[in-house]
């Protein structure tokens, strides 16, 4: 069995002293809410804000997803909500799409129109706690529009609302893919970032390393991206859009991925705040103490939530919880027990839910800020990765950054050896997991858990709706809307879209054809899949 | 190791489904255990999956499964009966309830692996029922 | 020549267009199945009528993007369009991931285009002699083009691309010192030279660059009548490709006037395939039957009794003797 890290680095029996020589408290570490934020942003950290407490919901109708939202609020899910899309939506076509059709609220919510959107929403507050929708980084502009949309409908003014719709576009290269093209997706993503920010919508926007190191990255690579991609966002939002820098560090959110090695998932948390302090100083000359904070929530791993005895996946959530406590987060969200099985069960659920409150209100871990502070094995890992992932990130400067390094296929390869790497550790037995190569049980010994069943025939239903609805809209207002969006999709690239955007879905234009015709305004086909044509025509 | 010389493998995912990192390891673990896989990758349509199997004659279909979408694999194999070519094992991987398993097997799915599977089992599986072996064999 | 009554029924089943019956030959191909040379001989009789298309070049070029919107341009000018994708490029277990035919998706689904990916199995023959008789199948069959596509790095690619009677060699916009390495092998098999990627900021200089190499090496090109073409590309948005198809049914188009040159580039062909279905007899004959001959004397070699080049010598001389 191995004794190293997550990416490499030998352990050893004890640590002492001289594994953390020239520590100077002030310059590595300092207080909670100092400069560089190794032990967060937060004197009084959780006794001054409670991390926000939260499961994903979304499956089959947009009924049925406003129903789960309020049971989850019901199970003391306090401070903001947060829904995943089916991949029908997450492909920008529509459920009445000949592929739409089998899939429609299968894996999430069917959000493919504004109408879905109200209908998931309906007495639920768009205000007083943060509203997350997730999916794919393409129809991130459609998710900003119907949270715009649905604020002026409601007389809310929308600088009011917080939470996260937009999900950066390198997520289609960490195992989440969804099939419009890397540039489109970076161009539409920074126009919504752009609006955002210019109109001081407290929407964040996700550039992540959680798909990546669920995709198999290790804790260093993780860290290198994240700043790559930050990097790469903010640098942009700063040179092609003229923002400074001190308010673009107001759009990204990190969501970390924390399994169940429980020291060095610390270790990584405090060493990104570190990390990402430094470069927002020294590389971006930023001037206010905010700007050099980046919010990070986290995610409990997917991935190491084991098919084989899930009730073991019970007490790997409690520990990865309690990493991500006290690691430092503004928000925590758990994978569920029955991960490797099917969607979140209710059961699974709350499991999730109450591990948190546990953690939260028994534990203790939510009293003291960043209680491992000065431990050598903490402070030598946080070093550790530090070191190790500066070294990744200086490899992807030097290509010209995270898109270049992308387009040279060097991200990609690097994520696909360390994903085959831990595949085969496992399967060498080199790292053991209890229950699947360590310590296994006959199939049917294993205990029965409850499984969440997919309503597959509700696809079909929320296709016919939205055939039949389609002809019901104002068609002229739906066409003059179109047409505006067809003709600012067709110049330059700095254009800002968002505002047409607003308006064609606010005439309840769907993500097909929203996406379909700024596809074609920019040289694509209007349906990706190139089965339907487009419905509309232009001078 | 050679166990998969000559054996011919597709390995997909199906409709919408854009989770690629199970396929690319599965990929990766067939290619060095000898087989010939042909990648398809996201969004493949049970029709464009059928096309492949026909035009690159293939040995077994394998599909990496995680958005729940199982009524495409039913629908594919179905496709596959009717196109005479129901003597192509489908296989599939990745996070399926035990039950829709045994639904699966139930509608002429040939083997499903959970996650966690050692990779010696779905070697070993291919190479005792992909198309080539038998036909060789016969 | 007598077609006995099952590859008469192939070749017309081919003939017909029948995809399964296709797939299934090839496949015998890969295997290396010596029962396939009558049927291999009646096809190449009834072949020729489509024409064959070479693309190469280094990895990473987006050649199989390239093809992909070729395809669609053919096909939009109503033509049935086989593609050969060869992946030469497999690791020590034998083992390979074809990926190319997920970069030509869109066709999947429509019955007019074919697309077989091809890797080397470590076959008897190798790689080039199995291309090839792929090729021989396609080419029997009702398409208008054929497309053999494989990596242009080494000896194997370029000779598998040497099957193709039109050769598109596609490059990316590079530095200077790639140009130069690049540099030997241009004018010796493109027809056609392709910058893709072509909104990278190098592509126009790569270009310029391709352009005065090709008019630089000109004098040595046998071919007088052409003078091959540089185009510039973007595969993701199709642009150019059209372009490329013109040019591709130009020198098609050229070589039907100048049949002088078609004529010596047809039987370099058939030289260069006969010498390839040498190797390959010869191969066969070493790992069977007369390997055993090696067998007995080679230690005699080991010992400097005797040399490799005696041995070789009387191999042949046997083997010669039993045809």
């Amino acid at each position: 069995m191995k004794r190293e890290t997550d990416y490499g680095y030998a352990l050893k029996s004890v640590y002492g002293p001289e594994d953390v020589a020239g520590f100077d408290y002030s310059r590595d570490l300092n207080d909670p809410g100092g400069y560089p934020y190794t032990r967060g942003y937060y004197p009084e950290g959780y006794r001054s804000r409670m991390w926000t407490q939260r499961m994903t919901a979304g499956l089959g109708t947009s009924v049925d997803a406003n129903k789960v939202l309020k049971k989850y609020r019901d199970m003391g899910q306090v401070g903001g909500i947060c829904v995943i899309s089916d991949r029908v939506f997450s492909d920008c076509i529509d459920p009445d799409h000949p592929l739409g059709r089998r899939e429609a609220g299968v894996l999430g919510w069917p959000g493919c129109s504004l109408l879905e959107f109200e209908e998931m929403m309906e007495d639920i507050p768009l205000t007083g706690q943060s509203i997350t929708l997730l999916g794919s980084s393409a129809p991130s502009t459609l998710r900003l529009a119907y949270v715009v949309a649905l604020a002026q409908k409601r007389g809310i003014d929308p600088s009011k609302i917080h939470g996260s719709v937009m999900e950066s576009p390198f997520e289609n290269y960490f195992g989440q893919t969804d099939v419009s093209p890397f540039d489109l997706n970076l161009k539409l993503f920074l126009d919504a970032s752009e609006y955002v920010l210019r109109n001081k919508i407290r929407m964040r926007a996700s550039i992540i390393s959680q798909h990546f190191q669920e995709s198999g990255g290790n804790s260093a690579q993780a860290l290198a991206v994240n700043l790559s991609m930050v990097k790469e966002i903010c640098g942009r939002l700063v040179n092609e859009r003229g923002l400074d820098f001190d308010t673009t560090s107001l759009l990204p959110y990190e969501l970390v991925s924390i399994g169940t090695r429980f020291f060095e998932e610390i270790a990584k948390m405090r060493a990104l705040r570190r990390m990402y302090a430094r470069m927002a100083r020294e590389e971006f000359g930023a001037k206010t103490e905010k700007a050099c904070q980046l919010l990070m929530a986290v995610h409990t791993s997917g991935r190491t939530m084991t098919y084989q005895q899930p009730l073991n996946n019970i007490a790997r959530c409690a520990i990865q919880t309690l990493a991500g406590v006290i690691g430092g987060c503004s928000a925590l969200d758990n994978a569920t027990l029955d991960n490797a099985h099917s969607e979140p069960s209710a059961l699974a659920a709350r499991m999730s839910l109450n591990t948190q409150h546990i953690v939260a209100y028994e534990s203790g871990a939510a009293d003291v800020v960043d209680p491992l502070a000065g431990s050598y094995f903490v402070e030598a890992l946080t070093n550790q990765v530090e070191e190790e992932g500066y070294k990744i990130y200086n490899e992807i400067q030097s290509m010209g950054g995270m898109v270049a390094a992308l387009k040279r296929g060097f991200i990609q390869e690097m994520l696909s050896a360390e994903a085959a790497k831990k595949f085969r550790e496992i399967d060498n037995k080199e790292r053991l997991v209890v229950g699947v190569n360590h310590l296994v049980i006959p199939p049917e010994d294993d205990f029965e858990i409850p499984i969440q069943e997919v309503h597959s025939q509700d696809s079909e239903k929320i296709a016919d709706r939205m055939a039949q609805w389609k002809p019901t809209r104002d068609q002229a207002l739906l066409n003059a809307t179109i047409a505006q969006l067809y003709a600012d999709a067709r110049k330059d690239d700095r254009f800002n879209l968002m505002p047409s955007i607003i308006e064609a879905v606010k005439a309840y234009a769907t993500v097909g054809e929203v996406m379909g015709v700024i596809r074609k305004g920019r040289g694509l086909s209007y349906d990706p899949f190139e089965m339907i044509e487009c419905p509309f025509t232009f001078e | 190791m050679l166990k998969g010389k000559g054996i011919k493998v597709i390995v997909s995912m199906i409709g919408l489904d854009g989770h690629t990192t199970g396929g690319e390891i599965v990929a990766r673990v067939l290619r060095d255990a000898g087989f010939e896989v042909i990648y398809l990758g996201a969004t493949q349509t049970p029709e464009m999956i059928l096309q492949a199997a026909i035009q690159e004659d293939v040995d077994v279909i394998g599909i990496s499964s995680h958005a729940s979408n199982y009524l495409q694999i039913e629908y594919l194999v179905e496709l596959l009966r009717k196109n005479g070519m129901a003597d192509v094992p489908v296989i599939c991987g990745g996070n399926i309830p035990k039950h829709v398993a045994n639904q699966l097997k139930g509608r002429g799915v040939a083997e499903v692996f959970p996650p966690g599977s050692p990779s010696s089992d779905i070697v070993g599986y291919i190479v005792e029922n992909a198309r080539g072996a038998r036909r060789r064999s016969a | 020549m007598d077609v006995n009554g099952e590859d008469g029924a192939v070749v017309g089943a081919l003939g017909s267009g029948d995809i399964r019956t296709c797939a299934r030959i090839i496949s015998r191909v890969e295997r290396g199945d010596p029962g396939i040379v009558s049927l291999l001989r009646a096809l190449y009789r009834a072949g020729g009528c489509s024409r064959v298309v070479g693309v190469t070049g280094p990895p990473g070029a987006g050649k199989s993007s390239l093809v992909s919107q070729l395809i669609r341009v053919w096909r939009k000018r109503g033509l049935n369009v086989a593609v050969l994708a060869v992946d030469p490029s497999s690791p020590f277990s034998g083992g390979a991931v074809l990926g190319d035919r997920l970069r030509m998706a869109e066709h999947s689904c429509d019955d007019r285009v074919f697309i077989r990916s091809m890797a080397s199995r470590g076959q008897l023959g190798g790689l080039t002699k199995a291309a090839g008789d792929a090729l021989t199948v396609l080419d029997a069959m009702p398409w208008d083009m054929v497309v053999v596509e494989t990596v242009g790095v080494g000896q194997n690619e370029t000779d598998i691309i040497r099957h193709a009677e039109v050769v598109v060699l596609v490059q990316t916009p590079m530095g200077g010192d790639d140009i130069q390495a690049a540099k030997a092998g241009i004018n010796e098999i493109g027809d056609i030279y392709v910058v893709n990627k072509g909104d990278h900021p190098e592509a126009n200089r790569t270009c310029r660059q391709l352009r005065d190499m090709i008019t630089l090496g000109q004098h040595l090109n046998p071919d007088s009548s052409w003078t091959p073409p540089v185009i510039k590309t973007q595969s993701l948005l199709g642009e150019g490709v059209e372009e490329l198809a013109d040019q591709i049914e130009c020198r098609f188009e050229n070589l039907r006037t100048n049949p002088e040159v078609a004529s010596r580039r047809a039987r370099e062909r058939v030289r260069h395939r006969t010498a390839e279905i040498i190797r390959d007899m010869l191969d066969r004959r070493l790992r069977s039957e007369d390997g055993q001959l090696v067998e007995t004397v080679i230690d005699s070699v080991v010992a400097r009794e005797s040399d490799p080049y005696a041995l070789a010598e009387s191999l042949l001389a046997t083997m010669t003797s039993r045809v």
